[in-house]
């Protein structure tokens, strides 16, 4: 077998992998379809009928994917505005990897590009938040380390930090994304709580985590959001805990300690590590993070 | 492990079904006499959660066959490292009585089509598809088994048949062959359609007569859909009976075989598929019975 033969396979499965997934009626899907003659039996009507058949899976697939990661988008569009969607994203940004649960991440950006969505546009945020919780789904398990918090009342704070539930993720928004999501998923605020808050122009700080095998979503108050923020970016606590109380429109209100007992009790935080060399490892516990709008 | 009832003698007749979320409740309720359940590797690639627990429950009273539909064994643009790295993770855990994929291609640079995609029946097809099965077996550290298509568009200008490319194939790499003979008799259908094969069935025998038997590791039989002008392997639906004649075929030459049902859309109550399992458990059974009955007579 020879280089070129090779490479001459290549680029005919490129051409049909392009004909498939290019933006029909682009140029690239017309030039790929235009070589499908060379190395395909195109003879029969029943090649093209073939074609279809692929093209129609895949646009199946991308429903069924997209809809698994996104109900609350597809709930705000209506179903057949969603399956035009996922055609569309399924075009846009192919899957790149052979396990359909990673792809639709793009989703959030092209919801804000888009043109015809700008009447909505609290959806891209939306769709931000329902991948985290997509994401914290399948997060690596983390085992609780309850003996551990035992380093706060014995050690220097200095290089401590929270060990965070797995898929832990902050999103933040100039909408009020986890009253939306909730409301659609659980009916916690009830639609018409949400709705109003929207009309009032109310942003929120969504956090997602995942409590056992159950992937969750609360609001919460921007001194525990810039705490956990922290965090997520690396930092020990005393440096959390400064961005906390830096935020001057509800410092008064931040309690560390009644914050810490509730996210012990709901698995947010499962332990007390070390970010110090030669100590524990770092926290595993995060898959995404947002920085604040 | 605990298990309910595996049967463990060679010559026995194995038959398990497509474990798919709509059944992983009832089946650990019900925990049916089966031989064993298979899943798709790519549903169970994250790194933990509520999929993996349940898949771990399900190992803990069957064996578990991983049968991939991602890895492009076809592609000229070679397995995605992460891919690999996914299933050699999920192998490690789940410790699977086989591992298996298509003889398909679906990505290119950049790009993966989430299909199963035809390649084209040659030598550089082949040299590319053995350079990869050789890649993941090497990682694995086991054979895997491939498994032939439903093919929609063909390709032109065949260099060899799809049995002698894929008894090539096991030939070359050491892997085992997954022979769906619900594929070959959509493929047999199709090339009808086209004016390509007047005796389907006929076509099909010579298919399954064309393998060496040694290479076959399992058997898949699940339902397909006329439309008219196309045969579409759906999994949706019983088993046709002629892909019914077609198994007791394949066993009169081959023997007893693991055979799996496979149904992933329209998804009836698991019973249903208990019930086809249970029909490829005693056809096989009654093609053993007489094996036996004409050897006994010779």
């Amino acid at each position: 077998m020879s280089t070129q033969t090779l490479h001459a396979l290549g680029a005919q499965q490129q051409a049909l992998l392009q004909a498939l997934l290019a933006r029909p009626g682009s140029a690239l899907a017309r030039s790929a379809a235009a070589c499908l003659p060379d190395f395909l039996d195109t003879r029969h009507i029943q090649t093209t009928r073939g074609l279809a058949v692929y093209q129609a899976n895949g646009h199946a697939m991308a429903e069924r994917a997209l809809f698994s990661a996104y109900p609350v988008v597809a709930a705000l569009i209506g179903a057949a505005n969603f399956a035009l969607l996922a055609r569309d994203l399924w075009h846009q940004h192919p899957p790149q990897r052979g396990d359909l649960a990673q792809w639709g991440d793009a989703l959030p950006g092209f919801l804000q590009h888009n043109a015809q969505l700008a009447d909505v546009p609290y959806l891209s945020d939306v769709a931000h938040t329902e991948w985290a919780l997509h994401a914290a789904t399948g997060a690596a398990d983390i085992a609780p380390d309850p003996a551990s918090f035992a380093r706060l009342a014995h050690e220097a704070p200095e290089g401590l930090a929270l060990t965070l539930a797995p898929g832990t993720t902050v999103v933040c928004s100039a909408y009020p994304v986890a009253s939306l999501v909730g409301a659609h998923l659980h009916a916690t605020p009830r639609l018409d709580e949400a709705a109003q808050r929207l009309r009032n122009g109310q942003g929120e700080h969504a956090l997602v985590w995942r409590q056992g095998h159950r992937a969750r979503l609360q609001g919460i108050q921007p001194n525990a959001s810039a705490l956990l923020q922290t965090l997520l970016a690396g930092a020990d606590l005393p440096q959390a805990l400064n961005a906390a109380f830096a935020v001057t429109d509800s410092a008064s209100n931040f309690d560390f300690s009644a914050w810490l007992s509730a996210a012990v009790t709901d698995a947010l935080v499962t332990g007390v590590h070390s970010l110090l060399p030669n100590a524990q490892p770092e926290n595993p516990a995060h898959e995404s993070h947002r920085p604040m709008n | 492990m605990t298990t309910p009832a595996h049967r463990t003698s060679a010559a026995a007749p194995s038959v398990g079904i497509g474990w798919r979320h709509p059944h992983y409740a009832a089946l650990l309720e019900q925990q049916p006499a089966l031989d064993f359940i298979e899943v798709h590797s790519e549903n169970f690639f994250a790194c933990g959660g509520a999929a993996l627990a349940v898949l771990r429950e399900g190992r803990g009273r069957y064996p578990v066959s991983l049968h991939g539909v991602g890895l492009s064994l076809g592609s000229v643009a070679g397995i995605d490292p992460w891919h690999l790295d996914q299933l050699a993770r999920l192998a490690q855990a789940i410790d699977p009585v086989r591992v298996s994929d298509h003889a398909s291609f679906a990505r290119g640079p950049g790009l993966h089509a989430a299909d199963l995609l035809p390649v084209p029946m040659n030598q550089a097809a082949l040299g590319a598809m053995c350079a990869n099965v050789n890649q993941v077996q090497d990682r694995l550290q086991r054979t895997i088994a491939v498994e032939n298509l439903s093919v929609y568009v063909p390709w032109r200008d065949a260099e060899m048949s799809e049995p002698d490319f894929l008894n090539a194939l096991a030939q070359r790499t050491g892997c085992q062959l997954l022979v769906d003979v619900n594929n070959i008799y959509v493929n047999a259908l199709n090339a009808a359609l086209r004016g390509e094969a007047t005796d389907p069935l006929g076509v099909c025998m010579r298919w399954l007569d064309a393998v060496q038997p040694h290479h076959v590791a399992e058997m898949h039989l699940a339902g397909h859909l006329h439309c008219g002008d196309i045969v579409i392997d759906d999994h949706g639906s019983r088993v046709h009976e002629s892909v019914w004649s077609l198994y007791r075929h394949a066993i009169g030459r081959w023997g007893a075989v693991p055979t799996l049902i496979e149904w992933d859309t329209d998804m009836p109550e698991l019973q249903v598929l208990l019930d086809e399992a249970e029909r490829a458990r005693c056809t096989t059974q009654r093609c053993l019975d007489a094996t036996a009955l004409q050897a006994a007579a010779a």
